[in-house]
């Protein structure tokens, strides 16, 4: 069955074409056919990139080297409906499209980030459903309206066949009270839902899911730490199988030092900055979320490599400490969250910086002997590193890259078919 | 239909202000001024009040960048052939408006709905002069356009509902809160505040309460986030006076009759924060000293 998987953002729409069932699952012999993006909607031009891929998701690390590179262009794209036409439209071309006509795609799955208490898993996206998603809005003002443009988008193009949501949040439904609510009255939860919700589960699932295949032990015996480091950071403890405590919160603000984000704070301190900088909610808001964390600490950039660069070849002190906080919270959190199960058998580091830096892998996890986590340096640092162990103490230590779209497609198809989906 | 591509006609303060706010909600903007100059000093314009977002932490200079990108200039109609709305924002000029109304008509798509900025001149008359009285409104922004979350959509006599409903929605898109009123001296906001102010003019004047306390009373009494005087100081005390001889001259009243004491301050120079004094005086940082 091929699987239409989109991931719609305010100005981009990434797609994957899946071609998957349940039985394809089982064996695990599912392939990613082709893969695109439609960067700058609504810019002149905007730009889009398209690659034939044809490759086994779970094989697909170790070989992204030896696919040719993807066709970029510049087209003009008005919106998010043109996009995903420009997307149907690589997908079906003569030359260098992997199927002869989008009637073949069978089913969509979409990522919405937002799934409030309503979802705890993923759903076919239905009537009520979608009015539940609507409601989801004001949680994630910044990224569902986009999601459901993609909804919307792909109804119009296709009306008749299954459209399935899938939630960044549904993963973590499993926390438990203790662990979600914040220490705030607790008619303020009831009123308005405040309270911890969590991200990027996709991304927490997939590794979880991942390193019990690669260690050949069912995560449900497992006590896991997923650390997702990307744009966004997260940390999640999956206590066999199940996650019980996340490092984002109400927003994807809270826990870990990001790129541009503070994580953790004291909640006073937007408040006195609104008094002594005389600056409004939308302007504390976005110092908080654009130009605090790396960014903000080490004045020198939001990306990780660059900020390692300014630290080690040009010494300079803030970069340092930027990393040095980053990594801190990470070391904080593994102790926090091993405490939290009782216990830990391995951590999975995911995501652009997760999969990439060794040096962010090593500095987190020092300190960490006593739990018997040991990085093997040798193995942390070797170049073709994609995916694998890179511990040599008790509990093992991983890279994992992560694959969020094969979750949305495998959930699309579970959906469909009215398989238990978590 | 959702507004793409906006056309402003005047970059100055309140066109450059304009169109610093589509191009943030991620509409194509193309601003007409006269010369090659006036649109570059339009974009320094822009980039000056971006910077001051970016110092009050509201916007990062990659935003900053993308903002800009989407605003163009032309010193002929170029570009206006593809705009979805048209808002003019010169100078408050009947000749000059209907001139600029006859000649973008000629140039913009025929569905576009043509918009003034205008406070004091009739939309009727405008509406009549671009052809076009039915998708002709007024919308009456509030400087400094970025940080005033309110526009008034002023109806002519012809305006029709979709045009006001095209109007609406771009408003919401830009973050406003849209208010309808039909073409009447001073609209809403200007016909009730300019004899607030008066009114706080003459308290001070007869000297029943200091300025400060005035304001203070005003604020900490009426729930009005700044005072009367202190407002009218932003505002500045020649567009005060300007607005009022204007409400006074067209609806008759005496109650719109200019205080002497604004009279005077203008006579004397003291127009407020531009000026760095005006009922209080100002550091330079138009902070209130």
């Amino acid at each position: 069955m091929k699987v239409f998987v989109l991931n719609c953002g305010s100005s981009s729409v990434k797609y994957q074409l899946i071609d998957t069932d349940l039985e394809k699952m089982e064996k695990q012999q599912e392939v990613v056919l082709a893969r695109g993006s439609v960067e700058k909607i609504g810019l002149v031009p905007s730009s889009s990139s398209y690659q034939v891929v044809q490759e086994n998701p779970l094989f697909l690390p170790q070989r992204q080297s030896k696919l040719p590179p993807p066709e970029k262009e510049t087209v003009e794209i008005v919106d998010h409906i043109a996009a995903i036409r420009h997307a149907i439209k690589c997908l079906t071309n003569e030359k260098t499209g992997v199927m002869r006509d989008a009637a073949e795609i069978q089913a969509v799955g979409h990522r919405m980030v937002h799934g409030g208490e309503k979802f705890k898993k993923s759903h076919v996206i239905d009537k009520e459903v979608l009015r539940n998603i609507q409601e989801c809005v004001e949680f994630a003002p910044l990224h569902n309206p986009h999601n459901l443009r993609g909804y919307y988008a792909t109804y119009d193009l296709f009306p008749n066949i299954p459209q399935v949501a899938v939630f960044d949040t549904a993963f973590h439904q499993t926390m438990p009270p203790y662990a979600y609510l914040y220490g705030l009255p607790y008619a303020i939860y009831q009123k308005h839902g405040i309270r911890r919700y969590g991200f990027h589960g996709s991304s927490h699932r997939y590794v979880t899911y991942r390193v019990g295949q690669l260690c050949g032990v069912n995560p449900d015996q497992l006590r896991i730490i997923t650390v997702h480091l990307g744009n966004g950071c997260s940390m999640t403890a999956v206590d066999h199988g199940k996650s019980i405590d996340t490092t984002m919160g109400f927003t994807p603000l809270e826990g870990l030092l990001m790129g541009t984000r503070t994580g953790d704070l004291d909640a006073s301190v937007p408040l006195t900055l609104m008094v002594k900088e005389e600056i409004s909610v939308a302007e504390v808001n976005a110092m908080m979320n654009k130009h605090s964390g790396l960014y903000g600490i080490s004045g020198v950039s939001n990306d990780m490599r660059e900020v390692i660069m300014a630290a080690t070849e040009q010494k300079r002190d803030r970069a340092k400490i930027a990393i040095d906080m980053f990594c801190y919270r990470i070391t904080k959190y593994v102790g926090a969250y091993t405490a939290a199960m009782g216990g830990l058998d391995h951590v999975v580091f995911t995501g652009g910086i997760g999969e990439n830096s060794p040096l962010i892998r090593e500095l987190s996890m020092r300190n960490l002997e006593f739990l018997g986590i040991e990085v093997d340096s040798q193995l942390n640092k070797m170049e073709n590193m994609v995916e694998g162990k890179i511990s040599k103490g008790k509990v093992g230590v991983w890279v994992v890259p992560t694959n969020e779209e094969l979750v949305i497609a495998r959930d699309t198809i579970r959906a469909i078919q009215g398989v238990n989906c978590s | 239909m959702t507004v793409r591509n906006l056309g402003i006609i005047g970059g100055g303060t309140m066109g450059g202000g304009i169109a610093e706010v589509a191009a943030k909600s991620a509409i194509n903007v193309v601003i007409q001024e006269p010369t090659v100059a006036l649109g570059e000093r339009a974009i320094r314009g822009i980039a000056a009040s971006l910077d001051e977002a970016i110092a009050k932490w509201a916007i990062t200079e990659s935003e900053k960048r993308a903002i800009l990108s989407r605003i163009k200039t032309t010193d002929s109609y170029k570009g206006f052939e593809k705009v979805d709305f048209v808002i003019e924002a010169i100078v408050e000029s009947t000749e000059k408006k209907a001139k600029v109304f006859r000649e973008v008509s000629q140039v913009c798509p025929p569905e576009a709905v043509i918009a003034t900025n205008t406070s004091t001149i009739s939309i009727t008359y405008l509406g009549a002069q671009s052809g076009r009285p039915k998708q002709f409104l007024g919308m009456h922004f509030q400087p400094p356009v970025p940080k005033k979350p309110l526009v008034e959509l002023v109806r002519g006599l012809e305006t029709s509902d979709e045009t006001l409903q095209r109007a609406r929605q771009l408003a919401e898109v830009m973050g406003k809160t849209a208010i309808e009123v039909y073409e009447w001296p001073g609209y809403a906001t200007t016909r009730i505040i300019i004899p607030l102010i008066n009114e706080a003019m003459y308290v001070v004047m007869e000297n029943v309460a200091s300025a400060a306390d005035v304001d203070i009373a005003m604020s900490k009494g009426c729930g009005m986030q700044k005072g009367p005087l202190h407002l009218a100081d932003e505002m500045g005390l020649d567009a005060v006076l300007a607005q009022s001889e204007h409400l006074f001259r067209e609806l008759g009243d005496l109650k719109y009759r200019p205080c002497p004491l604004l009279k005077k301050m203008v006579r004397a120079g003291h127009l407020g924060v531009k000026t760095g004094r005006g009922f209080f005086t100002y550091n330079h940082e138009n902070k209130r000293e």
